[in-house]
């Protein structure tokens, strides 16, 4: 490994200097689980926005000025360009701020950051996304990139689950997606309610029981750390090698761009090199570091 | 060019040629800490008293704090405005080649990828003036490291003590500049260069410590996971941070926002792997136990940057071993990985 080549990737240096953030404005607020809001925002800076683009996978560093700076990835799709969207549950300093923010404030937004999904290795193959909770935030980008380019793209599992019906993200989409005949939508939660009808049981177990084929396919994963970490074992079993599954990781982060220092695991910066990496990256690290 | 020489009793005469166009930066004890700062104009005592800065020069190009930006709201928003650019052009006098070699290590950081404007503006106007190092400490270790105490490698001048006088190597376009605006030096002689060839083999022969990093990327690959040698080697370690935020190679920083009346700045500080809350999330923290946070630290250096940069990010300054309030010796450390069969990866 030698020092990053950032050459292809989707950069935007309207200001010059790289931390610097653009002024975009809050458009609408989507209250996902108590706790969990998506973003909707555009640049203020009409022209900036048109000028502004971003692939699947990326992620922006969000001000909330006088607080300071979060990374979260762009969780709406680059093929739906009214607005941007990020997702955000709130845990910290950071997101508490954003949480108290309405319609038309003004934040600070430096991006896009960081590699994406491998659109040219997904293509013609069959897909299977495993989320869990607010992980479906960064696989909702792609899922809504593929559904846009449905004929580049074979099978499409879409495996997702929350700890209860309540804490279930993105509603409307797991209705559309369970609505659109060329998707397999499976959700499940840990625990039940009166009025759930879905499967019951962690991810990682419905997996096994979905059982997607390894063949030509490829496993999208994102969810909490310790799912993935039970998810990868699954899909091994069903004959996925880690270079057939795919996941995003989320770190604490500064800079962003592979300066500050705190977001790597072994040699590799998950904002820089990252955040979208197979599991045969950094299978060695997850046990360890991760 | 052919090299210079200059008496030691006119290095101030030399300075202030140079200080009218340069801020200089001298080996100074500000509240008994010696650091690189702003030179008087009368001062070269440090010429008597100078070993090495505690504060690593690398502070005048990445401040222990820094603004990046101001922001200010109003009625139509948000407005962002960068702080007032500094254009002195910096003169650092008398850095050693030890810490010269670290900022040519720090700059792969900077520029690698995404240029980092404020780091590489100060690079780019500054002037690295070298001290040959004639009287290093016990804990120096910079020839195991590939560095000499004399060497001109990463400076735009180089000065070697020969005597009462100061041999000086013209490096780079930047020193062959500084020697022409510069009057009262003399062309040096052959028994001058004579002279400074000595004093390098004697002050590279002054360096006893030695350490061995043959091969220790793989040694460190090998023992990633070796929990009860990382236990051992963190069990005295306060997490104090000194080793990190003093080395002369560590980059780490953190971004923070401070907002006083309505005026807003957007700063960067130090940071250390050192500290637990480094890597700290609302929901979890990677590197909580003590042990995993100097792993980083150890592997960052002579691991990952390797594997990145191909050099090791260690220039065997010995500050991490003469500042270390516990006696934690990275040479010892390094000595002691044990040798494994069976790469990770």
């Amino acid at each position: 490994m030698t020092a990053t080549d950032i050459s292809h990737r989707k950069k935007f240096f309207a200001l010059g200097n790289v931390y610097l953030p653009h002024i975009v404005v809050i458009e609408k607020i989507i209250e996902e689980t108590p706790g969990v809001r998506t973003f909707h925002f555009n640049f203020k800076d009409k022209k900036l926005g048109k000028e502004f683009s971003f692939e699947s996978g990326q992620f922006g560093q969000y001000s909330v000025f006088g607080i300071g700076e979060a990374p979260f990835c762009i969780s709406s799709s680059p093929t739906r360009r009214d607005h941007l969207e990020f997702t955000a549950q709130r845990v910290g300093r950071v997101t508490n701020a954003l949480h108290r923010l309405g319609a038309g404030a003004e934040l600070g937004f430096r991006g896009p950051y960081g590699n994406s999904f491998p659109l040219d290795f997904l293509k013609s193959k069959n897909l299977v996304f495993v989320g869990g909770g607010i992980g479906l935030a960064p696989l909702r980008s792609l899922i809504w990139n593929v559904i846009d380019n449905r004929n580049k793209y074979k099978k499409i599992d879409i495996i997702y689950g929350a700890r209860s019906p309540a804490d279930l993200c993105f509603k409307y989409d797991l209705d559309a997606w369970g609505k659109d005949k060329t998707v397999n939508m499976v959700t499940t939660v840990d625990k039940g309610d009166d009025t759930w009808k879905g499967k019951v049981g962690v991810v990682p177990k419905i997996l096994e029981e979905v059982a997607p084929s390894a063949r030509e396919a490829v496993a999208i994963v994102c969810g909490p750390p310790i799912m993935i970490r039970f998810t990868f074992p699954v899909l091994e079993k069903l004959g996925f090698t880690p270079k057939q599954m795919l996941t995003t990781l989320e770190k604490r982060m500064k800079c962003g761009i592979g300066k500050c220092g705190r977001c790597n695991i072994g040699n590799i910066y998950v904002c820089r090199d990252g955040p979208v990496f197979s599991y045969a990256q950094i299978k060695n690290f997850v046990s360890s570091e991760y | 060019m052919a090299n210079k020489k200059v008496n030691k009793k006119d290095i101030a005469k030399l300075l202030n040629q140079w200080r009218q166009q340069f801020t200089v930066l001298a080996p100074s004890k500000e509240n008994g800490v010696a650091q690189m700062a702003e030179w008087d104009g009368k001062d070269t005592s440090f010429l008597d008293w100078y070993r090495n800065t505690v504060i690593p020069p690398k502070a005048s190009f990445l401040p222990p704090m820094e603004e990046m930006f101001r922001f200010q709201k109003d009625k139509e928003g948000y407005h962002i405005e960068l702080p007032p650019t500094n254009e002195h052009k910096q003169l650092i006098f008398g850095i050693r080649p030890c810490d010269a070699r670290a900022m040519t290590i720090l700059d792969m950081t900077f520029e690698e990828a995404y240029q980092d404007p404020y780091y590489l503006s100060r690079r780019k106007n500054a002037v690295l003036v070298g001290l040959g190092c004639t009287n290093p400490c016990e804990s120096c270790f910079c020839t195991s490291m590939g560095v000499s105490p004399t060497e001109s490698t990463n400076v735009d001048l180089m000065l070697t003590d020969i005597g009462d006088q100061f041999l000086i190597e013209v490096v780079t376009d930047k020193g062959k500049e500084l020697i022409a605006k510069a009057s009262g030096l003399k062309e040096a002689t052959k028994d001058d260069e004579a002279k400074a060839k000595e004093t390098k083999e004697t002050s590279y022969n002054k360096i006893t410590r030695k350490l061995d990093t043959e091969g220790i990327v793989d040694k460190l690959q090998a023992s990633f996971d070796d929990e009860g040698f990382w236990e051992q080697t963190a069990a005295k370690c306060i997490s104090c941070g000194i080793c990190t935020l003093l080395c002369p190679t560590c980059y780490c920083f953190d971004i923070n926002d401070e907002l006083v009346r309505g005026e807003g700045t957007r700063f960067r500080s130090w940071d250390s792997c050192g500290f637990p809350v480094y890597t700290k999330m609302p929901m979890e923290n990677p590197r909580l136990e003590k042990w995993r946070r100097v792993r980083q630290k150890v592997c960052h250096k002579f691991e990952f940057y390797p594997m990145t940069f191909n050099v090791i990010a260690c220039t065997g300054c010995g500050r991490c071993i003469r500042l270390c309030p516990v006696n934690w010796d990275i040479t010892q450390v390094l000595e002691s990985v044990p040798v494994k069969t069976g790469v990770r990866k």
